[in-house]
């Protein structure tokens, strides 16, 4: 037999296996009479709920033959409002609302379910985030090679208490003490802990990457007049680059996955989306499932762009 | 008569560790010499070269290149530094940048050239080495022999006042050391400052004005290479002689 042929039987045992396990997990949620009910899941990611509208002031109701639009006229005064097109009525002919009340829903348009909104959410954090982590790593990283003691000394402290203490505490900290004494929002809050959080890791990724460039690249930089600056510059971190990127894109993906961790702090990223979804809808499997699997999609796409650019950067030696 | 242009007066160079690479040693090179120094592994040879651009810095005496004295650091250093120029065994090429870009980068970025002046420079020099055509490859395409000569073209496009070698054939398969060895005939010929250390006996031999022998640390004799080579003044150069050269 062909290499190629029992190489091709082995990965055709390994989706076997997967297939098995998937079968066994659909005979178990049988076993304890739990119903697979996927189709109530697309709602969550793509909705067509119209907006509610509701009364302007306290009025009388005048609901037109068609079903379709709603006039007020209003208690006191005589002000009233007329709204037309409507998707469904939720009041009837002559009744009383007052302000606030819901009239009834506009037509749908299509737009981010709950769990989409969760998700771009966690985007925009993990993206915000990664920016300022990658600025904070690359200052710190400089520092911990730096000749001068006090920088040296600075950025070991930093690495050493963020790298020591759990990123959920870490969190705790920046939300309830520096957000309350600084007013920062959750959002801007929880941008920070995983800034200072992630920044930590980058900055000893950095340090390896300056640290495993041969002495002889600083040595023949400054015997050609270099300052210890253009050097860095031009000369290491130029090369250090292409060290730091795979361990670095590492940290990236585990960033979006630490992002869950803000959804303790009232903010509905992709995992508070999910446990909002699951207590109004009692589907946990499925839910969890689809979480899990938007997850995926967001530190697949991650680390198939950091392959892209790491083939770039080989291709030049 | 002119001031040599590099002055070492009882140099002494203590490594932290305790290690005493160099004991007072004391050697002056004029313009336009070549000297060649020779002597046994750790005798200190890397380590003399090594503070004449004070990539080692010195516990003891004092060192004047081109009328500077070195002791300093920062930017007094670094000026002095664009008149030394460095070859090493290692090459140490930039190995993220075209061999145009290795020539060019320290003349723009160190002395301010523009991009056409220094890529002129370049390419003059390159067809000097042999290797015009070899501009935009990377280093790792280049041979070690290729490489060695690609150093020293990076090194001259400072226009440097003296240039050392630090074993620059020693990295290198047997059959390209000649190559190397050419160019450097040929710099010396044009009148070239030169301070080589090597193993290449018939480089010294046909090159150097003056051979110095170290060993551990001392400068123990330095003569023309006649003498140098076939009446050698000292019993511990004769045995190294014998071994070099069998
Ligand atoms: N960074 C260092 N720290 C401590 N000791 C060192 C250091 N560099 C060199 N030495 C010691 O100083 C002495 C001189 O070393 P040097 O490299 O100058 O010798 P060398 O003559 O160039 O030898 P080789 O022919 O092997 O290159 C040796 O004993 C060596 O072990
Ligand atoms: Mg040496």
């Amino acid at each position: 037999m062909s290499t190629s042929l029992i190489r091709w039987l082995w990965h055709a045992l390994a989706a076997a296996i997967l297939i098995a396990l998937g079968a066994g997990l659909y005979v178990a949620s049988k076993r304890v009479d739990y119903t697979w009910r996927w189709e109530r899941i697309p709602q969550y990611l793509v909705s067509n709920e119209g907006d509610e509208v509701r009364a302007p002031f306290d009025a009388f109701v005048v609901v037109a033959d068609d079903s379709k639009s709603v006039t007020l006229n209003a208690m006191r005064g005589s002000d009233t409002a007329a709204f037309d097109e409507l998707a469904s009525v939720a009041v009837g002919n002559g009744d009383l609302v007052f302000e606030g009340d819901v009239l009834g829903k506009k037509k749908g348009h299509l737009g981010f379910g709950t769990l989409m909104q969760g998700l771009w959410l966690t985007l925009e954090i993990s993206a915000l985030s990664l920016v300022f982590a990658m600025l904070l790593g690359v200052i710190v990283g400089l520092g911990r090679v730096s000749k001068n003691p006090a920088a040296a000394d600075l950025a070991a402290f930093y690495v050493e208490v963020i790298r020591g203490t759990p990123l959920l505490v870490q969190i705790f900290i920046m939300y309830f003490f520096i957000g309350t004494v600084l007013k920062l929002s959750a959002f801007a809050a929880g941008i920070v802990a995983l800034a200072v959080f992630t920044g930590a890791y980058i900055a000893e990724i950095v340090r390896a990457g300056i640290q495993a460039v041969p002495k002889g690249q600083t040595e023949a930089a400054q015997s050609l007049g270099f300052s210890g600056a253009q050097t860095m510059r031009h000369i290491i971190l130029p090369q250090a680059t292409r060290r730091i990127l795979p361990p670095l894109a590492g940290q990236f993906i585990n960033l979006i996955k630490d992002s869950s961790l803000v959804s303790v702090m009232a903010l509905t990223d992709l995992t508070k989306a999910g446990r909002e979804v699951v207590s109004s809808t009692f589907l946990p499997f499925e839910v969890w499932f689809t979480v899990a699997g938007m997850y995926l999609v967001l530190t697949g796409a991650l680390s198939f762009g950091v392959r892209k650019l790491e083939k770039r950067f080989a291709a030049r030696d | 008569m002119t001031a040599p242009l590099i002055q070492a007066s009882g140099i002494e160079k203590r490594y932290p560790n305790g290690t005493l690479g160099l004991k007072k040693a004391s050697l002056s090179v004029k313009a336009g010499e070549v000297v060649v120094i020779v002597g046994p592994s750790g005798s200190g040879k890397s380590t003399l070269l090594r503070t004449f651009n004070g990539l080692e810095s010195i516990t003891g005496g004092e060192i004047i290149v081109d009328g500077q004295r070195l002791d300093r650091r920062g930017a007094d250093l670094r000026n002095l530094r664009k008149r030394v120029g460095m070859v090493f065994q290692q090459f140490n090429l930039f190995p993220h940048l075209t061999v145009l870009g290795n020539l060019t980068l320290a003349p723009c970025k160190v002395l301010g050239l523009s991009t056409a002046e220094a890529a002129e420079r370049a390419r003059k020099l390159l067809s000097k080495v042999g290797l015009a055509d070899k501009a935009e490859c990377y280093p790792a395409q280049l041979s070690g022999g290729q490489m060695q000569r690609v150093a020293i073209a990076r090194a001259l496009a400072m226009q440097p006042a003296v240039m050392l070698f630090d074993e620059p054939t020693s990295a290198l398969d047997p059959e390209m050391v000649g190559e190397v060895l050419e160019v450097m005939k040929q710099l010396a010929n044009e009148g070239m400052t030169m301070c080589v250390v090597t193993h290449e006996m018939g480089f010294a031999r046909a090159v150097a004005d003056r051979v110095i022998f170290m060993d551990a640390g001392d400068i123990l004799c330095e003569e023309h290479p006649d003498v140098f080579f076939d009446a050698p003044p000292h019993e511990r150069l004769k045995t190294f002689l014998r071994q070099v050269l069998k």
